[in-house]
């Protein structure tokens, strides 16, 4: 067992992969990374240990303060948050965060994204896949905060999937209440033209997902989260272009070999990948980023 | 329960994360140019050739995949030093004619890459005659093994029929392959309805067929359920890694400490196994990676468990 995470006992480039300091190059952000899911700060820490090992230069925590239960985090202890907190000021320089919201309490959401984004360290919002009342991101209701999310300049990432079921059987049908679809994200989309919006998971089934969000260029298309499909990324690519694409690693629940396999699998340019792994998303968060003072 | 993790490991992850902590004032890109200049590659001076348990050839029903022509996944598995692939047949899953989908992988596998694939044929003991088939693939097509589809061929573990191939192919030597996923069923074709293989009922067939080689495909943790620690400890059964996930996922999975299984799959249980062409190989392989694993244990999974099965 190797004391340093950097240490190998075979060299990947002998198996056709890049080594660490190939991904290192890449210069690798993860929208997705689920280290403070549950376990908080000590399993973050302890997963460091991975991220250091694939060369991930930044991670953005789509779980600050917040879960699938309770979203909006009233539950979390006052000191929880407030240890939360100094940690995201102290390591801004390697973990940004996200907060998830709930779509069915929008002037709580709205308050929530005033404390950790306007007022706090955070640079996003998260919609997660299902809420306690049921309601996904394209109702109405939930426009206020997509409307405060468009002047903080905040990074809006909205889990999206298609889950075979129901009766009849049909791609979407058996999707959680409040579970987004992409056909969800690209009704806000259009709603909403000057807002950015990540569409998770590339909405599941990404043959499908990636073809409803396809006609709005505001639509950034993330594709963690499901099994590594060959051809996913050419296709994706294909349809929408190098540009629109988002890496996320969603670990520790997913490994990095899934996700990293998912780009390294598509004919693609040093260029075209280094867009993909960080480049895009950094161009997407350059305008939140500045207003904080964080350097890209 | 076997495990090669040493006790200081977690210390040294303790340390790690101080050590890695520490340059957090310093600007991003500087700390990481620093790490690129430390983190040279490192390493052993062989690189041994890997075995993957878990190819098919031909066309997967419902997607063109990129390297569906024999030709062009020889090439891309051989790019990753992959020299033995056991090979399924895609037709086998939905078609019911599985000596015509048997002889044609025969055929493919004699003809086509310089023997780098090893046809797996399949059988359904479900069905009509199974027998039949299971000899053809022994005697006429020469294969060290078979792969069955019970999901998509609609038979259980308990079923009877499946019992008596276990059987019998153990009397001839051949290594059985339970599918117990092909895909996610999140996303499968709507007019596909197939619920997840029990392997609860394994255990008790293979306490009576103690000689049986019988290998799991993409077996990932949830599929399992809580039968890892029967399987491992009451079974020989093997486990492919391309359906293991999680940060650090073999290592996790060794230790008993992989959150979506149930128990500690020993690496002697584990094989090298990619679901290439429907995953990308490059899934699997830096698997390998991802985990700290030492030589030893890489040796393992590349190639010699595999080996010990079908030589």
């Amino acid at each position: 067992m190797p004391a340093s995470p950097r240490d190998f006992a075979l060299n990947p480039a002998a198996y056709g992969l890049p080594t660490r300091d190939d991904l290192v190059k890449l210069r690798i952000w993860d929208i997705h990374y689920h280290g403070f899911f549950r376990g908080g700060i000590a399993a973050h820490e302890e997963n460091l240990f991975y991220v250091e090992r694939m060369g991930v230069e930044r991670m953005l925590s789509l779980d600050i303060a917040g879960s699938p239960e309770d979203p909006l985090g009233n539950t979390i202890a006052p000191e929880r948050k407030r240890e939360l907190r100094e940690y995201l000021v102290k390591h801004a320089d390697r973990v940004s965060g996200l907060i998830p919201i709930d779509p069915g309490q929008p002037l709580e959401s709205c308050r929530k994204m005033e404390e950790w984004i306007a007022h706090g360290p955070c640079v996003g919002i998260k919609y997660f896949g299902g809420n306690p009342l049921g309601i996904v991101c394209s109702h109405p209701n939930n426009d206020a905060i997509i409307r405060l999310a468009g002047e903080m300049k905040a990074l809006v990432y909205i889990h999206a999937w298609l889950q075979v079921g129901g009766e009849p059987r049909r791609p979407g049908g058996k999707n959680a209440p409040g579970e987004a679809t992409p056909h969800d994200v690209a009704q806000l989309a259009a709603r909403f033209p000057q807002v950015n919006f990540i569409c998770g998971h590339s909405g599941g089934d990404w043959e499908l997902g990636v073809r409803y969000v396809r006609p709005f260029e505001n639509v950034y298309i993330e594709f963690s989260g499901s099994d590594p499909h060959s051809g996913q990324v050419d296709f994706t690519v294909a349809e929408v272009g190098v540009d629109r694409l988002i890496w996320g690693g969603h670990g520790p629940s997913r490994c990095y070999s899934t996700e990293l396999a998912k780009v390294l699998d598509a004919d693609l340019t040093f260029e075209q990948q280094f867009a993909i792994f960080g480049g895009n998303l950094r161009r997407l968060a350059t305008p939140i980023f500045r207003d904080k003072g964080i350097q890209l | 329960m076997t495990t090669d993790r040493k006790p200081e490991t977690a210390l040294n992850r303790r340390n790690f994360v101080q050590t890695l902590l520490l340059p957090a004032a310093l600007p991003v890109a500087a700390a990481l140019a620093d790490s690129a200049v430390i983190a040279a590659a490192p390493l052993a001076g062989s690189s041994p050739d890997i075995i993957d348990c878990n190819v098919h050839l031909f066309d997967w029903p419902f997607r063109k995949l990129k390297y569906a022509r024999t030709s062009a996944l020889a090439a891309k598995l051989r790019r990753h030093r992959i020299t033995r692939a056991w090979a399924g047949n895609f037709e086998a899953v939905l078609h019911t004619q599985f000596d015509a989908a048997n002889r044609r992988l025969a055929d493919e596998c004699r003809t086509q890459a310089d023997n780098l694939f090893v046809p797996i044929g399949t059988v359904n003991p479900a069905g009509p005659d199974w027998e039949e088939d299971l000899r053809r693939c022994h005697e006429q097509y020469r294969m060290p093994g078979l792969r069955l589809y019970p999901a998509y061929h609609g038979y259980g573990l308990e079923h009877p029929e499946f019992v008596k191939l276990v059987a019998e192919a153990t009397k001839r030597g051949l290594v059985v392959q339970i599918v117990l996923r092909m895909e996610d069923e999140r996303c499968h074709h709507p007019a596909l309805v197939i619920g997840p293989v029990d392997v609860g009922p394994l255990v008790a067939v293979l306490r009576a067929q103690p000689r049986a080689k019988v290998q799991l495909i993409n077996a990932g943790g949830r599929l399992l359920g809580n039968r890892v620690t029967a399987l491992v400890r009451e079974t020989s059964v093997t486990f492919d890694i391309a359906a293991v996930e999680g940060n650090g996922g073999l290592d996790q999975l060794m230790q008993g400490k992989n959150y979506s299984y149930t128990g500690a799959i020993p690496v002697e249980r584990l094989v090298f196994g990619s679901h290439a062409p429907f995953f990308p190989c490059e899934s699997a392989l830096l698997k390998l990676f991802e985990s700290p694993l030492q030589l030893a244990q890489l040796e393992k999974l590349m190639h010699a468990n595999a080996a010990s099965i079908i030589g």
